[in-house]
C-alpha cells in the first residue's frame, strides 16, 4: 500500500476521532456543556492528535528505518561482502535497486505472476533489453547475486510496507479509542491542545536553528577534509590562487577574499549613500501620492533575479564604462572588472538599503520632529540632527544586510567581474570573489576527493564565518545604540 | 472642586495682572482640517509677560489654536488657516515670514516629554547651535547652564551633561524639553498640556518654573487642569467646540464666569 493512501487513512480516522471527541464529550456532560472543562471542539481536537501525532511519528519512524534495515539484510545476502570498497558497494546497491524496481515495471507492463518473475533467470540474456523496453536501463549484465537479491529487496520492501500499514492503522486506532475512553467532564482537552500547538511552535523554532548547525556540520567536516589534503597556511596565506586538477595547485584565500572585499565596498559605496537618500526623500520629503508611486517602484529592483542583473552589467554597464573610463583613462580594456560589477550590484542593493531605512525613519516618533520643529529648525537640519541619528541603529542594520547581500553575491560577479582570481588596486581590472570560486571548483566535478573541490568547502567556510561576523556586528551595533528613543 | 478654585484664584487676584503689551493679537481666526472647521472666529490677545491658559474640554480646539501661534500646523497636510495673527504686529501668517524663524521666536513644550536621542547638554545645545547664537564653546555652555537652571534642572543633571535626555526621569525629561525651549531666547513659549504625563511633585516644579518663566516671556498654556490654570495663569480663555466662550482674567473667569457654559465647565458639569 502506497504511503499515499495510508496517509488518507490517518486523516479519515483523525477527522473521525475529532467527530467522535465532540459527541463523546457531549454525552459525557450530560447535555450541560457548561459542565466539561473543556469546550468540545478541544474535547475533538484532543481525540483528532492522540489519533494522528503517535502515528505519524510511527510512519516517519519506520520509513526512515526501512531502507536501512533493508539494504543491510540485503547487502548481507548478496555478494557484496566481496567488495571492500565503500564507492563500489554502493554502486551495486544502486543496481539491485534499480533491478528491483525494474522488475516491479515489467511485472505490470508484461503481465507477470509473481512465480513467472521467481524462475525468470540471468541466463535468460535478454532480461537487460527487456529491463530496457520497459524504461529501466541497467549498465552492463546483471549477475545472478544480483537478481536474487533484487528479488529479496523487493520482497522485503512489500512485506515491510504490509507491516507498516497495520502497523500505523492499529497505532492511529489505539491511540484514537484509549483518548476517547479518557474523555470525563474534567478532562483537561484545552491545556492538552496547546501543549501541542506550543509544542508546534517550539519545533518550528528549533528547524531554523537545527538547520544551521547542520550546515555549519557538514562544512566543517569537509573544510577538515581540505586541511588534511593541503596545508591550512598555505590557504590562509598563499597570496596566489591558481588550481590545477594535475595537482600541485596553489589555493590562496586572498585573491578571492580581495576581489569579495573590492566588489562589495565598490557595491556599498554606490549603495548605501543613494539608498539612503532615496529613503529621506521618501519619508520625509515626497507626499503621500509620489511615495505610493516611487516606494513600490524601488522596490520592484529586488525582485529582478540576478542574472538579469549579470546581463545588464555584461551587455551594457561593462562596454560603457571600459570605451568611457578604462582605456581614455588608461586603466585596461576590459570589460569584466571590479567598477562593472560593483556598480551593478549596487543598484542591486538600492532597495535593500532604501526601503528598510524608509521603514525605520518612518518609525521615528512625531514627536522628536515636532520638538525640533517647535525649536526652529529646518526641515534639513531636522533630518541630520534628529532623525538620523535616532533612526541609526536601523540603518546600520540594513547596511549590514546588503553587505550581506553583497558578499554573498553570485551572479553579477561572473557576468560583471570575470572569473580570474588577481590581487590588483584598479577597479578597472577583472577579479573575482570567493562565490565564484566556490562554483567554479564544484562544477563539473561531483567527486569530493581532491583539495581541488575541497577547497570549494573551505572557502564557504571562510565565506559563513565572515557574514556571521558581521550580523554579530549588526547585532551589536543595534544593541548598543537601541532605546536611545521612546 | 469650584470651591478649591475659587482658593486658588483668591491667592492670585492680588498679583499684577494689569494688561502689559500685546505679545500675539488674534482676530477672525478660522482653522480647517479638510471639511472639518476646527476654530471658529477666534479673537484673543495675548499680552507679553504674563501667562495665558487655554482650557475646555477635549476636543475643544485649544491645542490646535495653541499651534497656530507658531505656525505647526504647516506640518500637518490638508490644514488651513484663515484670519488674522499677529506677533509685534507682524503678521505671522504672511507669506514673507519664515515659518522656521519664526519657531525660533515662539518656542513649544509638548504634552509628551521629547527628549532628542542626544545627551543632555546637546539637547539643551540643540536651539543655540542651529540659529547659530553662540560664538565658541565657552558661550554655548554658559547658555546651557543658564537654561538647565532657568529650568530647575542644573543641579540634579549637572554632573551628567553627558548622560542620554532619554535616560532622565518623566518630571525631569519635561523640565529639560523646557531648558530646550528657553536655551533658543524666544519671545513666546507655548506649552501644550505640559504637566499631563507628569506626576504631582513633577507637576509641582513645572508649575514653578512656568511662574518664574513669565518675568522673560508670554507663556501659552494649554491645560485640561482648571486648578493649574487657575494656579498659573493670569488671563484665561474658555474655548469649547472650536468657539472662544470666554477670555479674560483668570480670577475672574472662575468666580465670575459671564458665560453660562464657562461656568457649567469650571463646575465640572460639562467637559
Amino acid at each position: 500500500m502506497s504511503p499515499t493512501v495510508l496517509l488518507a487513512i490517518l486523516v479519515l480516522l483523525a477527522l473521525a476521532g475529532n467527530l467522535a471527541g465532540r459527541r463523546r464529550a457531549l454525552a459525557v456532560s450530560g447535555g450541560d456543556v457548561r459542565r466539561l472543562h473543556s469546550l468540545t471542539r478541544y474535547h475533538g481536537l484532543s481525540v483528532t492528535l492522540f489519533t494522528a501525532v503517535p502515528a505519524l511519528f510511527l510512519f516517519g519512524a519506520w520509513l526512515f528505518v526501512q531502507p536501512l534495515v533493508i539494504e543491510g539484510k540485503v547487502s548481507r545476502m548478496a555478494a557484496l561482502s566481496a567488495v571492500s570498497d565503500a564507492g563500489a558497494a554502493e554502486l551495486v546497491m544502486g543496481d539491485i535497486r534499480r533491478v528491483a524496481g525494474g522488475l516491479d515495471v515489467l511485472a505490470a507492463s508484461e503481465g507477470l505472476s509473481e512465480g513467472d518473475l521467481a524462475s525468470l533467470r540471468v541466463e535468460e540474456g535478454d532480461l537487460p533489453s527487456r529491463l530496457a523496453k520497459a524504461g529501466v536501463a541497467i549498465a552492463g549484465d546483471i549477475s545472478a547475486d544480483v537478481l536474487d537479491a533484487a528479488r529479496e529487496y523487493r520482497r522485503l520492501t512489500h512485506l515491510s510496507s504490509v507491516a507498516m500499514t497495520v502497523a500505523v492503522t492499529a497505532m492511529a486506532l489505539a491511540g484514537l479509542f484509549w483518548s476517547l475512553r479518557r474523555l470525563t467532564p474534567d478532562y483537561r482537552a484545552r491545556n492538552i491542545s496547546e501543549s501541542f500547538v506550543l509544542a508546534l511552535f517550539i519545533g518550528s523554532a528549533l528547524v531554523a536553528v537545527l538547520t544551521t548547525f547542520g550546515i555549519i556540520a557538514s562544512l566543517l567536516v569537509e573544510s577538515i577534509h581540505f586541511f588534511r589534503l593541503y596545508p591550512a597556511q598555505d590557504f590562509l596565506f598563499n597570496l596566489t590562487w591558481n588550481p590545477q586538477f594535475r595537482g600541485g595547485s596553489d589555493l590562496g584565500i586572498w585573491p578571492l577574499l580581495w576581489g569579495t572585499l573590492y566588489v562589495s565596498f565598490v557595491a556599498l559605496t554606490f549603495a548605501v549613500p543613494v539608498g539612503l537618500m532615496a529613503a529621506i526623500y521618501l519619508s520625509e520629503y515626497a507626499t503621500a501620492a509620489t511615495r505610493a508611486v516611487i516606494k513600490p517602484a524601488i522596490e520592484i529592483l529586488a525582485g529582478i533575479p540576478t542574472i538579469v542583473y549579470g546581463l545588464f552589467a555584461l551587455i551594457t554597464v561593462g562596454p560603457f564604462l571600459r570605451d568611457h573610463f578604462a582605456q581614455p583613462l588608461g586603466l585596461g580594456s576590459s570589460s569584466s572588472s571590479v567598477m562593472t560589477a560593483g556598480l551593478v550590484m549596487g543598484i542591486m542593493l538600492i532597495p535593500f538599503v532604501s526601503s528598510l531605512s524608509d521603514d525605520i525613519i518612518n518609525a521615528v516618533p512625531q514627536s522628536l520632529r515636532d520638538g525640533s520643529y517647535g525649536l526652529g529648525a529646518t526641515q534639513s537640519e531636522t533630518v541630520r540632527q534628529v532623525i538620523l541619528p535616532a533612526a541609526l541603529p536601523g540603518i546600520v542594520g540594513s547596511i549590514l544586510l546588503a553587505a550581506s547581500r553583497a558578499i554573498g553575491e553570485t551572479m553579477i560577479v561572473v557576468m560583471g567581474a570575470g572569473a580570474s582570481a588577481r590581487l590588483d588596486l584598479n577597479p578597472f581590472e577583472a577579479m573575482t570573489t570567493i562565490t565564484v570560486k566556490i562554483v567554479s571548483q564544484l562544477t563539473g566535478d561531483t567527486e569530493f576527493a581532491s583539495p581541488e573541490t575541497l577547497v570549494a568547502f573551505a572557502l564557504g567556510m571562510a565565506l559563513f564565518i565572515f557574514t556571521l561576523g558581521l550580523n554579530v556586528l549588526a547585532l551589536y551595533v543595534v544593541r548598543k545604540y537601541r532605546e536611545q528613543y521612546e | 472642586m469650584a470651591e478649591s478654585a475659587n482658593m486658588n484664584v483668591m491667592r492670585q487676584t492680588d498679583r499684577d495682572t494689569a494688561m502689559a503689551d500685546v505679545k500675539i493679537d488674534a482676530r477672525g481666526v478660522q482653522v480647517f482640517y479638510g471639511d472639518n472647521h476646527a476654530i471658529k472666529d477666534v479673537d484673543v490677545e495675548i499680552g507679553d509677560r504674563m501667562v495665558t491658559a487655554f482650557i475646555g474640554p477635549s476636543g475643544c480646539g485649544k491645542s490646535t489654536f495653541l499651534r497656530c501661534l507658531n505656525r505647526m500646523n504647516d506640518t500637518i497636510p490638508g490644514c488651513r488657516v484663515e484670519g488674522q495673527l499677529k506677533l509685534d504686529g507682524e503678521d505671522i501668517y504672511d507669506r514673507r515670514v519664515d515659518p522656521v524663524q519664526l519657531r525660533a521666536k515662539v518656542g513649544m513644550v509638548f504634552q509628551k516629554p521629547n527628549p532628542f536621542p542626544k545627551s543632555i547638554y546637546d539637547n539643551v545645545a540643540y536651539g543655540p547651535r542651529i540659529h547659530g547664537l553662540t560664538r565658541n564653546k565657552a558661550e554655548l555652555d554658559e547658555v546651557v547652564e543658564k537654561s538647565l537652571r532657568r529650568a530647575a534642572l542644573w543641579n540634579e543633571v549637572k554632573d551628567r551633561l553627558a548622560a542620554p535626555g532619554t535616560g532622565l526621569s518623566g518630571g525631569q525629561q519635561q523640565r529639560l524639553c523646557i531648558a530646550r525651549a528657553v536655551a533658543t531666547s524666544p519671545e513666546v513659549l507655548l506649552m501644550d498640556e505640559p504637566c499631563s504625563a507628569l506626576d504631582p511633585i513633577a507637576t509641582a516644579q513645572v508649575e514653578e518654573l512656568i511662574d518664574e518663566l513669565r518675568s522673560r516671556f508670554a507663556v501659552v498654556i494649554v491645560t485640561h487642569s482648571m486648578q493649574q490654570a487657575a494656579r498659573v495663569s493670569q488671563k484665561t480663555a474658555f474655548f469649547h467646540l472650536g468657539n472662544l466662550v470666554e477670555f479674560g482674567e483668570t480670577a475672574q473667569i472662575f468666580t465670575n464666569p459671564h458665560d453660562p457654559r464657562t461656568e457649567s465647565y469650571i463646575t465640572g458639569r460639562i467637559g
